[in-house]
């Protein structure tokens, strides 16, 4: 783990641990209040009140039940010491019973013996009750008699006062737990606090983990490239800033990588000016004794052998000739080693487009020793002015070289006829191009890496020269010039040039 | 996984040394035909607020668990409850017990504690349970509770509020355990006893 990413990580924990943490150490007061709110004693007080005044509800109940069967059994007896007949005790029970709607029945027993009795209709509607026999004995000079009165309470009074003891008893409970259960709710919320951070820890070390892999990454590769590793391109994906800083880092990578092979490029074109500078004054310099030395040689002969004199004309001719070709090399590789910076300043690229189109007559005339070269040159410019930072007459060497290598390529595979080439310049946003392309042999792949090296050609009589000071003449303009297959089949060069911003 | 291993270890460690250091009071044991049948009296858990909460006229309820453990050991070989709920008849006088399914009129407190906490010949498993423990020390536990609210009555005393979150049942689950414990509890076992051959 870096230490950025460990100070990230501290920070994310200490933000999300105050954060939370302190919520935990000022919710705990607040859950306990809420708590209290809640629970509190008086509440408390009024249901054990409730519970009481249920119980003695029943209390009361039972000694109004009491109450009625004294009174109940009180009229019996007085009936019945008054010797009323069983038919008349009846009648009496029956009284009773429409009188007290709390009795269910009432019996008078002598001994096994029902005396007299009256029970009340049964009604299939009527709520569950709960029964209790009250008896009382009565002794007259005939008999033994026995009063059982059966009263009789709703039985929903005692389930309301068990269901309100149950509420009361967890009330009370819940009074006394008071501190453990608020303490409990602060648990809860701390354990779900502390799964929070956790969370919240986590989500930020992954999120962080991200951001600096990819500084890591960045850091890594900036030493790759400290060390001189131009290779380095790093993956872009998302859209953020150390996505903008990657880009720009790979942008910056880039620029430096054709820097650096735009200036080893001039540096070794430097070199084989210098190398031809000094290869053309070494040969430049026996050139001439040796000519006037071949033709002394054939001037001065004044013997009679005609067979000999012949050989020395020949001989004269061939060296004469041969000279003629050296100088017309060292010409060029003194050319070529005198070949100046190029000297920028804004101008038109399609006037020098146009400049050259003028120049096309005269490039086919040269080519063909039997009139015009019979090849068609198209020439194409914007009708917009293309401003970029050049040196015109450096440019339009190196494009006329171009130019012509192409129409020299296609006259020589379509000598009769049919051969066509395309200059034309265009722009693409902040980019000039110049393409010229022909519907020649082209050039085969193997030799596109090396076809802009000093001294390398593919003609018989050619130098190697003329690309080589195209590319150099591009590169000092900080452009790009490269080669590939035209869409005829040909090939295509397109020199590439930063536009300036007016344009 | 090893500090898993030692914290379970000592976690049984722990219980077999509550088991076995309960207070030693008589706990009488008969076999018969090869299961124990075992006598005790619990009625100290009716201390004077105990007995003060039985006058009340509120069904209580008296839950008495014994439990047969192999000696020096924590492991439970048989557990047997029954639970006693006892109400004051303000209706009539006496006390309604009901155990199961079954309730009965008793004319005193003193007799309802007896039929609740004087245990006599409890038949604590059947023989099967002891057969692999022929010839070894096992003692019994007792543990009474006065007025541990039911597990269900409980749950509908003690509701969540009815919201869809995560959290409320599992405050409500920690409060309920806190709450619906028993009030007052009596935890005692007998002397280590061998199961006959």
């Amino acid at each position: 783990m870096s230490r950025f990413e460990r100070k990230i990580l501290f920070a994310i924990g200490l933000t999300v641990f105050l954060t939370l943490g302190g919520s935990i150490f000022f919710a705990q007061g607040a859950l306990r209040e809420v708590y209290q709110v809640g629970v509190n004693e008086q509440f408390g007080q009024e249901l054990v009140h409730g519970v009481e005044a249920r119980r003695d509800q029943l209390i009361a109940l039972r000694a109004g039940s009491e109450h009625v069967a004294d009174a109940v059994g009180s009229a019996v007896e007085a009936a019945v010491i008054d010797k009323a007949s069983p038919r008349a005790l009846e009648a009496l029970l029956g009284e009773l019973l429409a009188r007290y709607p709390g009795v269910r029945s009432i019996r008078v027993v002598e001994g096994d013996r029902v005396y007299a009795t009256a029970i009340r209709e049964p009604d299939p509607n009527a709520e569950v009750m709960r029964a209790t026999l009250r008896k009382r004995e009565i002794t007259t000079r005939a008999k033994n008699l026995r009063i059982e009165v059966e009263v009789v309470v709703p039985e929903v009074h005692f389930q309301r006062l068990q269901e309100a003891g149950a509420v009361a008893d967890v009330y009370s409970r819940l009074q006394r737990e008071s501190a453990s259960v608020s303490d409990v709710y602060v648990w809860v919320f701390g354990v779900l606090v502390f799964f929070v951070i956790v969370v919240a820890f986590l989500i930020g070390a992954i999120a962080s983990r991200r951001v600096t892999r990819r500084v890591t990454v960045l850091a890594e590769a900036t030493r790759r490239v400290g060390a001189g590793d131009l290779t380095v391109t790093l993956p872009t994906g998302s859209t953020d800033e150390v996505t903008e800083l990657t880009q720009a880092f790979n942008d910056m990578v880039r620029d430096l990588r054709d820097s650096r092979t735009r200036i080893e490029y001039l540096q070794r074109i430097s070199a084989w000016q210098d190398f031809a500078r000094r290869l053309a004054h070494e040969i430049k310099n026996p050139l001439t004794p040796i000519q006037l030395a071949a033709q002394e040689l054939d001037e001065t002969y004044s013997g009679e052998d005609d067979g000999y004199r012949e050989k020395l004309e020949h001989a004269r001719a061939i060296i004469e000739e041969e000279v003629a070709t050296l100088r017309r090399l060292v010409g060029e590789f003194s050319a070529f080693a005198k070949l100046p910076r190029a000297d920028l300043s804004p101008a038109d690229l399609c006037e020098l487009i146009q400049s050259i189109q003028d120049s096309v007559p005269a490039i086919l005339e040269d080519i063909s020793e039997d009139g015009p070269a019979p090849v068609e040159v198209r020439v194409s410019c914007a009708t917009k002015p293309m401003h970029v930072r050049m040196d015109p007459m450096m440019l339009r060497r190196g494009v006329d070289n171009i130019l012509r290598n192409a129409i020299q390529a296609v006259y020589a595979a379509k000598p009769t006829g049919g051969g066509h080439v395309l200059l034309r310049a265009y722009s693409i946003e902040k980019t000039a191009f110049i393409e010229v392309r022909d519907n020649g042999p082209g050039i085969p792949q193997g030799d596109w890496e090396r076809i802009f090296d000093p001294y390398y050609t593919t003609k018989a009589e050619g130098t190697g020269l003329g690309l080589a000071i195209v590319k150099k003449v591009v590169l000092e303009h900080g452009g790009e010039v490269d080669l590939d297959r035209a869409p005829e089949g040909g090939a295509r060069f397109r020199i590439e040039l930063p536009l300036m911003d007016s344009s | 996984m090893k500090y898993w291993l030692a914290a379970l270890v000592w976690l049984m460690a722990e219980s077999a040394s509550a088991q076995s250091g309960l207070p030693l009071r008589d706990v009488r044991v008969v076999w018969s035909r090869g299961a124990p049948k075992v006598s005790f009296s619990a009625k100290d858990l009716a201390d004077e607020r105990v007995r003060k909460e039985l006058q009340s006229a509120l069904r209580k309820r008296l839950v008495v668990t014994v439990a047969a453990h192999v000696g020096g050991s924590a492991r439970t070989i048989v557990r047997r409850q029954f639970g006693c709920d006892v109400t004051h008849d303000l209706w009539e006088d006496g006390y309604l017990v009901r155990i199961g399914n079954r309730t009965e009129r008793l004319p005193t407190l003193e007799k309802a504690l007896d039929r609740c906490l004087v245990v006599k010949g409890l038949f604590v498993g059947e023989p099967n349970r002891y057969e692999s423990y022929k010839g070894e020390e096992i003692f019994f536990s007792v543990e009474a509770e006065f007025n541990p609210i039911s597990e269900k009555q409980c749950r509908e005393l003690i509701r969540p509020s009815g919201n869809s979150d995560a959290v409320g049942p599992i405050t409500v689950s920690i409060v309920r355990r806190r709450i619906c414990k028993a009030e007052r509890k009596v935890l005692f076992r007998g002397k280590n006893v061998k199961v006959p051959q």
